[in-house]
């Protein structure tokens, strides 16, 4: 599909660090989704042969177990400017990210909707962050004892398998929502180049995140669009 | 076909071990060299290879008396089996018997079993195939299915020489053990019918002449409340949540084809080659 719509003028949005912290986030967590598959449902049992039977995808599930972790410490390392953004404005709560969501409805099943004004990470990107930050934890921190049962003491360990699947749970229904307005649905598709490449068209950018976008205008970082348009008009 | 049940009397047990013998000997059981214990006991717990272990308490009673308790100690058969509640591949099950057994082809493996026995009972054997692949599964004492299969009683039963195992119908034998332990009352005060109900009450019955507790046994054991919440409740939920979420976005996807046919809205578009 063509730019037609967009001037073509692109911003910066993610830090390489970003792109790489989330890419590895996104593939471990469907390489884990693929090697737990058969151990959740005997639907997927299917999947064992080409696993390389049960022993196969447990030792795959371990190795991306491993991967899962480092996003974290990817991006606080190689972009700490933008991690302490994120942490900030996932406990920084106003009315304007309420009002978020009931445009945010519309704008999902594709009704006429008007753009609230949202800082770097909208609100629906907020609550995004803090469900998979929770069941991150709930999954790393309940695969350790499942891991190395031996350490721990048996009713930590019944619990873990507890706290992995509901975490799983949790995680899995937010992501199908996290995928699906980045590929298939049309008025956020463009974060999806944005979380591959880093950036964004500018006009898409200022619609969706108007304040951080007007920010950057003042820092002198972005193209103010308003002031091109008039002169456009103008000329 | 009627439940079957193994009664054990730990009362008239001697610790002679032929139980252990005949449990290895029929099941074809590797031997399992363990270091020293501190007593005559041999292992300290049933293992993937040793599905029967007897075990040698030295018990002080409540008159100051030293007593020494001898309990043959093997898998419980639960009715309600934490074990087969948790098992992914529903390799535990339960037999025709009433008994729980393993089935090898099933199993992968994970230990979800062993950690979920209120009894300790279950454990992962390690095998190596051909080409030296290592693999685990779970092993624990069949109740000898392929001796009851045939009409014959578990092989720790028929050896047993002072009839202190007895192997029939769940009926006869709870009455047996009702019937010894009024017998055993005066000489074993705290004696009793070991038959949980935390687990849906077993096929292996003990008379016990001292709390469960003396004989290294769960006072109260129960299929792990962990284990209902997992099964019972998360793991549906989290089927149901998945279903729900794809469900909302099939309906999204739709809405969009049917109400933003020109991309009206704010318009956006592709906005990239990703397509």
């Amino acid at each position: 599909m063509s730019n037609t719509q967009y001037s073509g003028v692109k911003v910066k949005r993610f830090s390489k660090g970003f792109v790489i912290a989330h890419a590895v986030n996104a593939i471990s967590f469907f390489a884990l989704y693929i090697t737990a598959l058969p151990m959740y449902t005997e639907w997927f049992d299917w999947l064992y042969p080409v696993l390389g039977g049960p022993e196969g995808a447990r030792l795959l599930h371990r190795i991306f177990a491993i991967a899962f972790i480092t996003p974290t410490f990817i991006w606080l390392i190689m972009d700490p400017k933008g991690f302490l953004r994120w942490g900030k404005e996932l406990v920084t709560w106003k009315k304007r990210d309420i009002q978020f969501f009931t445009e945010f409805v519309k704008e999902l099943f594709g009704f006429k909707f008007k753009h609230v004004k949202q800082t770097f990470f909208n609100a629906g990107e907020k609550i995004n962050s803090i469900i998979q930050i929770l069941t991150a934890i709930l999954i790393i921190g309940s695969g350790f004892p499942m891991w190395f049962p031996d350490l721990f003491p048996k009713a930590v360990v019944q619990w873990a398998y507890v706290a992995h699947n509901v975490g799983f749970g949790l995680a899995i229904a937010v992501v199908v929502g996290h995928i699906y307005l980045s590929v298939i649905h049309k008025n956020s598709r463009p974060g999806y180049t944005g979380v591959i490449t880093g950036e964004v068209p500018a006009e898409w950018a200022k619609d969706h995140y108007t304040e951080w976008y007007e920010e950057e205008v003042k820092k002198g970082n972005f193209p103010d669009l308003d002031k091109d348009k008039n002169k456009k008009k103008g000329a | 076909m009627a439940e079957y049940t193994k009664y054990v009397d730990v009362t008239k047990c001697d610790g002679c071990r032929a139980c252990m013998v005949a449990c290895k000997n029929w099941n074809d059981l590797p031997a399992e060299p363990e270091k020293f214990q501190g007593s005559v006991q041999s292992h300290a717990n049933v293992t993937a290879n040793t599905w029967n272990v007897l075990s040698f308490i030295e018990h002080e009673d409540s008159k100051g008396n030293l007593d020494y308790l001898f309990r043959h100690s093997s898998c419980f058969h639960c009715s309600e089996a934490a074990c087969v509640k948790v098992c992914p591949e529903e390799a535990m099950h339960y037999t025709d018997f009433g008994t729980v057994n393993v089935d090898s082809d099933k199993c992968v493996g994970c230990g979800y079993c062993v950690q979920n026995c209120p009894f300790d009972v279950v454990q992962l054997a390690t095998y190596k195939d051909k080409n030296g692949k290592e693999y685990k599964k779970a092993q624990k004492c069949t109740m000898c299915v392929d001796r009851l299969e045939e009409g014959m009683q578990p092989a720790c039963v028929t050896t047993c020489h002072t009839d202190a195992m007895e192997f029939g119908t769940q009926e006869e034998m709870l009455k047996k053990a009702e019937k010894r332990l009024s017998e055993i009352k005066d000489k074993y005060p705290n004696a009793m019918i070991y038959n949980p109900e935390g687990v849906g009450g077993t096929h292996t019955i003990y008379v016990l002449a001292e709390k469960p507790s003396v004989y290294g046994l769960p006072e109260k054991p129960k299929v792990p409340t962990s284990a209902v919440v997992w099964k019972d409740y998360a793991q549906p939920i989290g089927k149901m949540m998945l279903g729900a979420t794809s469900m909302a976005l099939v309906g999204a996807f739709v809405s969009n084809k049917l109400f933003n046919k020109e991309g009206k809205g704010h318009e956006e578009d592709g906005g990239g080659s990703h397509e």
